[in-house]
C-alpha cells in the first residue's frame, strides 16, 4: 500500500519532499482496532505515536478529583495524531484512548526510528517538529474552545 | 494537492467533547456531519487559524441534527 498520499494528509508531515514522506511511510506499521479497544492507557509508557486513517477514537484522561467518572475531552478522527506527546517528551501517556468506531486503522510510529530520522534529515526533523508544535497548538485552542 | 481542510468541531447545548478532522471540503451552515455515530448540523464556520500550505484550519459550531 503507497502510504505517501494519505501522509500527504496529515498536518504532521506538512511541507515534507515526495523522497522524505517515503521515508516515513517506510517506518510506519498498520493497527487495527475494534470498537471499545484501548489503544493508550494514560499513566503507561509508550515509545509510538499513531496517525488515524480510518475512524474514531475518544481521548479519555483520568477523572479530576471529585468528578463522578472519566469524560473525554475530544474524539479525534481521520488525519490526527495520538501519542505525540509521548514522543516527544519520553512521558507516560497523558490519557486513554479508545477507538469509538469499527474499524480503527492507524499508523503507527516507532518513536527511536523516527527521532533517529530527524536527526539524518534536518530539514523533515525541523518540520515535522514544528507541524507538531502547531497540532499541540490546535488541539490546546480546541480544548479551549470547548471549555473542556 | 487539493487542500486540507482541519476542522475543530465544537457541539453547543450539550455535553459532547467535540472533535477535530481533516476533511477534504469546507463544513458550510445548514451541512449535516457526522462524528462518530451521530449527526449534527453546522451552525457557524469560522477560520480558526491562517492557512499552512494546502492545510486550512477552521472552527466550526453544531447542534445535534435530532433536535431541529
Amino acid at each position: 500500500m503507497d502510504l505517501v498520499p494519505l501522509l500527504q494528509k496529515v498536518e504532521l508531515f506538512e511541507g515534507l519532499t515526495p523522497e522524505e514522506l517515503q521515508a516515513v511511510a517506510g517506518l510506519c506499521a498498520e493497527r487495527v482496532f475494534h470498537i471499545g479497544d484501548t489503544i493508550t492507557r494514560q499513566g503507561e509508557p509508550g515509545d509510538e505515536m499513531y496517525v488515524i486513517c480510518e475512524g474514531w477514537v475518544e481521548v479519555v484522561p483520568s477523572a479530576p478529583p471529585g468528578a463522578a467518572s472519566p469524560r473525554a475531552v475530544v474524539n479525534l478522527g481521520r488525519g490526527q495524531l495520538i501519542g505525540e506527546m509521548t514522543l516527544v517528551d519520553y512521558g507516560p501517556r497523558s490519557a486513554s484512548v479508545r477507538a469509538i468506531s469499527e474499524p480503527t486503522l492507524l499508523q503507527a510510529i516507532q518513536r527511536e526510528r523516527f527521532t533517529q530520522l530527524c536527526e539524518q534529515d534536518f530539514h523533515l526533523g525541523y518540520l515535522v517538529m514544528r507541524n507538531m508544535a502547531a497540532d499541540l497548538s490546535f488541539k490546546l485552542r480546541h480544548r479551549n474552545l470547548t471549555g473542556r | 494537492m487539493a487542500p486540507v481542510y482541519k476542522v475543530s468541531y465544537v457541539v453547543a447545548g450539550e455535553e459532547h467533547p467535540g472533535a477535530i478532522l481533516n476533511a477534504d471540503q469546507p463544513p458550510r451552515v445548514g451541512d449535516q456531519v457526522t462524528l462518530g455515530n451521530r449527526r449534527f448540523v453546522v451552525l457557524e464556520v469560522v477560520d480558526l487559524l491562517p492557512a499552512r500550505g494546502e492545510f486550512r484550519f477552521l472552527h466550526a459550531t453544531l447542534r445535534p441534527a435530532t433536535s431541529s
